[in-house]
């Protein structure tokens, strides 16, 4: 069994972990980290891309609102690839409680959240589908972030300075001596191989499965699984993050984001971290409310539905003071401390917009721990694009305008412009292929024809690469998963494209008959 | 005043098109957009499971081929290779055996009647084979199409990447691009000359179906003779050429005959309330800022299902047919309409509306709704298509039925 040791070991490649992993390479601390399956496949990836104000916790956790402006400004400064800044507006609507206006303005000054008020012929020219019933407004600075984007940057500055990122191995075993965890066991979920990676540190930043990872060294962490639901709209109404300015409620926030606007989101406790069935109610729910903020909203088209779940601790039930409970948001357990298992923390909760401020918290204690004395350096460090100009569709659009543009270079997915040379590279710089990992990098198959017919090019030209894959199960498995995306929205137009898609595939092509049926 | 409006141009619509119009029937043909030809394979998909001949009798009572009748099938068959033959456009096959053409992966799709260039005839699995693949053309998938050939048995020897000449600036290659140069002879020999050379050897060639559009079987000759081996074309993803040159074929045929063909205009049924038996009496038309009444003596639905318009899906849960909201067949609240798993049976694909062996649609007592209103192709209920492969098989069937009531 193949074995190495580092100095820090993170499992979880999510904004958590990858921050983490990120924040120790800068400090020169040997990192690993780990995931059972693929960047940005947890909470990370299935998140609405808002990148807070931090107005939303003005009231009810003013602490989370301050490191929610401040990492806000950070974000902007070492990460601007990743951002769109598309602003957000609060809009109190006639028909919400009168007075949550008022006193969510004073909390928001008291913490020095950046926003002014707008009148509401400012809001109609800056924003004219929305609603007329709009009764107050106000322009704060939250911006749409695109977490695979970052996810990727992250992964790629980390292995660029000489941390590792390993991808499909979970942990399946902790190797404890001593009441210290010394190495970890794991198998790959591709070979089903086992290595052993020491550490003199051991983070848990597994989000929704970090109940799980900690089981394994014998710890219970009192997680509770927060469903919330969001659907991607095929068009971009507003330009403009929507919040609506009332009480904390589902369905609250519209994020505009690349070539399409995220509704989000709902709040429906789920047993577990797999669990991310959505139920037609809650559909309907956000088309509704989608429909009060901007009328005709339910008559456009919905591309997608999907589920994220939020880790959530509750301290409560820990009953031990032991714990560092920085805010409301986010918690760092030291195992040592609270169930005698030195080596090993567990960090949780926390919000994208934060994570950079996390990582920095968790890294303090890890170099306390290696009695390393160098600073936090994340906060002015940028991170580095992987790739500085395709991601964004309008950047994309350009140069295939361009005449730089290179004519044997085809457009493989027309609907989000990624070209054949954005394949290649991809393959050229993973040793396996996987199409959903494919998307993540590229926004492959992400838009309105949800890779019907792009799914098929792109495997085509990993296949005399990828030979001892089964990259027609993967195909499979990905259409499949682009289907189930969808099923929840059998109506209008999306309805159309999900029978075109399998006619396509079942009657053109036949996938059924060479795919092993994805299962 | 039409005698017959036909709604819809897709295979079922412009074939009844094609039957009424043979019989001197003043035919009227109005769509919405383009007919599902073309995104189809172009081929004639009767029944996959076994041949139709020896099953037909087993199918279900309420399914379209039931309704519509065995001797409903075997004329439409007929008849459309007569339509097509005419046309220059010979198919291959028949309803007493199955056909299994390459589909662009290397699976083998199972049809009855496939266009000559599809079917070739002299190609068996033991015939040694390459297969050419064209740079620039996104859509013809050789790596796969040869792996799973071979794992289907064909005695695939090799794949030939073939280039186009010069290095002129091109846009990305849609199969329709390639198919407009190779309608043009001086283009054909252009690119035997440059093929040529890299096909010693080769006795049979696969390539993509890009050659021609307008006149497909005349260009797939010649190119044939000009390479001097034996061809034949594999469907590709849309813009799919066998499925638009039946659809080209189609619409000749029907100008030929006389129909007269509106296109780009969506239509609302119109009842007429004048009389005691309930008839539909035309309907309006839809075009850009306009709408205008359009009479007819009968109606014949051809509007498609949820794909094409036919059937409309709305956020509730409720399902409307588009043109004269006719009772569905389907009485649940709120059924769902997708099963959770793309490869699972899905639900969507059997609704529609239920109709007589008259093609009348049915109210839900089962009487006729309109005593002059037909339907036919995928608007009818009952049959899952694409599993049974059956699709354009409904289509003819029922659009001959469909023509034969409307006539009577």
């Amino acid at each position: 069994m193949p074995s190495f040791s580092t100095e820090l070991l993170v499992i979880g490649a999510g904004a958590t972990g990858l921050g983490i992993a990120w924040d120790a390479c800068l400090r020169g601390i040997k990192v690993v980290v780990v995931d059972q399956s693929n960047i940005a496949q947890g909470t990370s990836g299935r998140y609405h891309g808002l990148l807070h104000s931090g107005g939303r916790y003005a009231i009810t956790d003013p602490v989370s609102a301050q490191e929610c402006a401040s990492e806000n400004t950070i974000l902007r400064r070492i990460i601007p690839h990743a951002i769109e800044d598309t602003g957000g507006l609060y809009l109190a609507l006639r028909t919400d409680p009168a007075d949550y206006a008022h006193e969510w303005l004073l909390a928001c000054q008291k913490i020095g959240i950046d926003l002014e008020p707008r009148s509401l012929d400012q809001v109609r020219r800056r924003e004219p589908a929305l609603t007329k019933a709009i009764s107050q407004a106000f322009q704060v600075n939250a911006a749409s972030l695109d977490s695979f984007d970052l996810l990727n940057s992250l992964s790629h500055s980390i292995r660029k300075a000489g941390g590792q990122v390993l991808l499909h191995q979970r942990v399946n075993e902790f190797i404890i001596e001593n009441n210290t965890v010394v190495a970890a066991e794991l198998v790959s979920e591709l070979d089903q191989t086992t290595m052993h990676i020491g550490a003199e540190i051991f983070i848990n930043a597994a989000g929704p499965w970090s109940d799980q990872v900690a089981a394994l060294a014998g710890v219970n962490i009192p997680l509770t699984h927060s469903k919330g639901t969001m659907i991607a709209m095929a068009n971009r109404l507003t330009h403009t993050i929507i919040h609506r300015c009332r009480p904390h409620s589902n369905g609250d926030v519209i994020v505009p984001a690349g070539s399409v606007m995220i509704i989000g989101t709902t709040d429906i406790p789920v047993a577990s971290a797999n669990d991310l069935s959505i139920q037609q109610s809650e559909i309907d729910f956000l088309m509704d409310q989608g429909e009060e903020l901007i009328p005709g909203f339910a008559k456009t088209r919905p591309l997608r539905a999907w589920a994220g779940i939020r880790p959530i601790y509750n301290s409560r039930q820990y009953g031990i003071n032991a714990t560092r409970e920085y805010s409301r948001s986010h918690v760092l357990i030291d195992h040592g401390e609270t169930d005698g298992i030195s080596g090993l923390a567990s960090i949780f909760g926390g919000k994208l917009t934060t994570f950079r401020l996390m990582a920095q918290r968790v890294v303090d204690f890890v170099s306390r721990e290696l009695q390393i004395d160098d600073e936090c350096c994340t906060a002015t460090v940028p991170i580095e694009p992987e790739k500085k100009e395709f991601i964004v569709l309008s950047n994309r659009t350009t140069r295939l305008l361009s005449s730089e543009k290179d004519i044997s270079d085809s457009v493989i997915c027309e609907c989000e412009n990624v070209r054949q040379s954005e394949i290649e590279s991809y393959i050229q710089s993973s040793p396996h292929f996987e199409l959903d990992n494919l998307r993540c990098t590229t926004r492959l198959g992400m838009g309105p024809c949800q890779s019907a017919f792009c799914s098929v090019r792109a495997t085509e030209i990993a296949f005399s690469s990828h030979e001892s894959e089964d990259l027609l199960a993967d195909l499979a498995s990905f259409i499949d998963r682009r289907w189930r995306g969808t099923s929840h929205l059998a109506w209008g137009q999306s309805m159309r494209q999900m029978a075109l898609s399998r006619r396509l595939y079942f009657e053109l092509l036949d996938i059924q008959q060479v795919s092993g049926d994805g299962s | 005043m039409t005698d017959i409006l036909i709604i819809g141009a897709g295979l079922s619509g412009l074939f009844a098109s094609i039957l009424a119009a043979k019989v001197n029937a003043d035919v009227t043909l109005v769509s919405a957009g383009h007919g599902g030809l073309s995104i189809s394979h172009g081929c004639i998909d009767v029944w996959s499971k076994a041949t139709p001949s020896r099953s037909f009798s087993r199918i279900r009572k309420k399914h379209p081929y039931r309704i519509a009748g065995k001797r409903a099938l075997d004329i439409a068959i007929a008849a459309f290779e007569e339509i097509t033959h005419d046309a220059s456009y010979p198919f291959s096959g028949s309803l007493s055996r199955q056909l299994f053409i390459p589909t662009a992966i290397g699976a083998l799709h199972c049809t009855a009647l496939a266009p000559y260039s599809l079917a070739h005839s002299e190609i068996t699995n033991t015939t040694p084979i390459a297969i050419g693949s064209i740079a620039g053309l996104r859509d013809c998938f050789p790596e796969m199409l040869v792996r799973n050939l071979r794992a289907n048995g064909y005695a695939v020897e090799r794949s030939i990447p073939l280039s186009l000449p010069g290095s002129e600036p091109c846009r990305d290659l849609y199969s329709t691009d390639l198919a407009y140069r190779f309608d043009d002879s001086s283009f054909r020999e252009q690119i035997a000359q440059l093929w040529k050379p890299r096909l010693s050897g080769i006795h049979c060639l696969g390539l993509p179906a890009v050659l021609g559009l307008r006149q497909p079987h005349q260009v797939f000759q010649s190119f044939q003779e000009l390479l001097g081996i034996k061809l034949f074309e594999i469907p590709t993803p849309p813009p799919s050429l066998p499925g638009l040159r039946l659809e080209k074929v189609l619409f000749n045929t029907a100008i030929h005959f006389g129909v007269n063909i509106i296109l780009g205009s969506s239509a609302t049924g119109l009842i007429d309330r004048s009389q005691k038996l309930k008839r539909v009496s035309g309907i309006k038309l839809h075009a850009a800022n306009s709408s205008r009444h359009l009479k007819a003596r009968n109606v014949i639905l051809a509007t498609g299902g949820f794909l094409h318009g036919g059937l409309i899906a709305r956020r509730d849960g409720s399902i409307h047919e588009s043109v004269f909201n006719l009772p569905l067949d389907y009485s649940e609240n709120r059924p769902a309409l997708l099963a959770p798993s793309i490869f699972d049976e899905q639900p969507y694909e059997k609704h529609g509306v239920r109709v007589n062996s008259q093609m009348q649609p049915l109210d839900l007592k089962g009487d006729p709704v309109y005593e002059n209103l037909f339907a036919a192709g995928g608007i009818i209920a009952g049959a899952d298509r694409q599993s049974e492969g059956s699709r354009q098989g409904i289509d003819l069937a029922t659009a001959q039925r469909a023509v034969e009531a409307a006539l009577e």
